[in-house]
């Protein structure tokens, strides 16, 4: 159930969600600037409602009396961003004329109300625009990007797998629609990261005075570092007795490997169960039950690969401490352990071209999928 | 870079040229032209369109009315000025000297 807001375009009344009321202002307030120093400013806006107006009633009928969120981006979305050079032209003369060309493409690439999608940029891009498409959504340097990619990759082995994956997936931005719409901006992931921040400060504000506040922030930390210590002083000491290899085994040689094996098979389990619920809709064939949302089952199966993880992440560390390593040696099995998965993903790769074809079709409709899923959110996070 | 990325500029210069070749066939009201327009390769949007015909109109190349419509309120139907008209012929002149180099240019 959502809250319905009545508006008034060009003489007629519209119901609206609520969600879909912010975007038709957010979009509004947008064509305004844009226009602003146009002398005809006021009769474009009245046009522009007007003709928002009219697909709106091409939305409704006898029995359908509000707009739905999803109906108002779509009609947004058809109006497409408001492109005004009249007023820049006239104001900065010949010269700027003749730079017309890019002078247009910066302002598409600026533009606040194209819808933001996930495209690979190869403006600036250093292997396949990946980075710089990410970098793109989410509104950072691409910089950060690419340093978070090649942490992973040293120390966990995913990040190229990702980035691999993503190469496959996602669209390059080829249009300078597609290329402004890998800027645009209309669902702001920093806005979502504002929101979360706010939220945050309004319940620390809630604290009855900063001293109390901050002595309460000082022992969370405390606990949280007190807590991680003690759970590696226990794998050191006694866990290696009790899940390390038995005296005179097989020793770290062959379980370590084998561990890492198991977890990469794991992993691999986990991605094929998180593409195979995002691309069909079912688990392995087995159908979802028609209530749970996509994204939740996949937010579930994120978490059920962190709880399946843990202990075998636990036993390997255990195994390796029980063998007499140090502190800073773990970093080169987690190296070692990424060559594993390298060589896993290798082979999954391999099998997948050789048997499974249409795997590269589902890959191709992710896109979209996901794009529905952001959306799900949104709208959930806007009514919330 | 794209062949459509090359031309996306003159693309958007062709488009005021396109739309007072659209309002000169007959009077028009904006989603006309925007229909017309979305089978080629300078399908616009209303956003686009609407600043675009404000700033022609302010240069005295088109005028409209209001014309009662079936289904919902009355829509501004644009059509061509003197002004308009003799612009279009002068560009129509223009782009047959152009197409006409682009043809030409090059062949012995």
């Amino acid at each position: 159930m959502n809250k319905v807001i009545t508006i008034n375009l060009g003489g007629t009344a519209y119901q609206l969600e609520e969600a879909g009321y912010d975007a038709l202002r957010a979009y509004l307030e947008t064509a305004a600037t844009r226009l602003q120093g146009n002398p005809d400013r006021d009769e474009i806006l009245s046009d522009i409602e007007q003709a928002i107006g009219e697909k709106f009633r091409a939305r409704l009928g006898s029995y359908k009396t509000v707009i739905v969120t999803k109906e108002v981006t779509a009609a947004l979305a058809e109006m497409g961003p408001i492109e005004d050079d009249s007023a820049a032209e006239e104001s900065a003369g010949a010269e700027q004329k003749t730079h017309a060309a890019p002078e247009g493409f910066a302002a598409a690439s600026a533009s606040d109300d194209t819808p933001r999608r996930l495209y690979r940029v190869s403006e600036g891009e250093m292997l396949h625009g990946v980075c710089n498409g990410l970098a793109a959504y989410f509104g950072f340097d691409p910089t950060f990007v690419r340093i978070g990619f090649v942490l992973l990759t040293i120390f966990w082995g995913m990040g190229i797998l990702v980035y691999f994956a993503m190469v496959i997936i996602v669209p390059r931005a080829v249009s300078p629609e597609q290329k402004a719409a890998a800027y645009g901006t209309p669902f702001r992931a920093q806005e979502f990261i504002r929101r979360a921040k706010a939220g945050y400060y309004e319940s620390a504000k809630a604290f009855p005075d900063r001293h109390a506040r901050r002595e309460w922030k000082r022992r969370f930390k405390e606990e949280m570092r007190g807590w991680r210590a003690s759970f590696r002083r226990e794998m050191r000491m006694h866990a290696a007795s009790a899940w390390g290899p038995p005296a005179g085994g097989p020793g770290i040689g062959l379980t370590l490997p084998l561990l890492s094996a198991l977890q990469g098979a794991i992993s691999i389990l986990w991605l094929c169960a998180i593409v195979s619920v995002v691309a069909t809709g079912t688990l392995f064939g087995a159908a979802l039950p028609v209530s749970v949302p996509v994204w939740l089952v996949v937010v579930v199966l994120i978490l059920a690969f962190g709880i399946l993880k843990w202990p075998i992440k636990a036993a390997r560390r255990a195994c390796y401490y029980g063998w007499g390593g140090t502190g800073s040696a773990w970093r080169l099995v987690l190296l070692v352990e990424a060559m594993v998965w390298l060589a896993l993903l290798g082979i999954l790769l391999s099998l997948m071209c050789r048997f499974l074809p249409q795997l590269l079709d589902a890959a191709r409709n992710l896109p979209g999928v996901i794009h529905e899923a952001v959306n799900n959110i949104r709208d959930w996070w806007k009514t919330a | 870079m794209g062949i459509d990325e090359k031309f996306t500029a003159i693309r958007k210069g062709l488009l005021e040229f396109l739309v007072l070749k659209i309002i000169a066939a007959e009077k028009v009201y904006v989603a006309d032209i925007l229909a017309q327009l979305s089978r080629t390769e300078f399908s616009t949007q209303e956003g686009t369109l609407y600043p675009l015909l404000s700033k022609m109109r302010r240069e005295g190349l088109v005028d409209y009315e209001w014309k009662e419509s079936d289904a919902g309120p009355p829509r501004k139907y644009y059509e061509l000025t003197a002004k308009g008209r003799e612009q279009l012929r002068d560009t129509l002149d223009y782009w047959g000297r152009i197409s006409g180099n682009v043809k030409n240019l090059g062949q012995k």
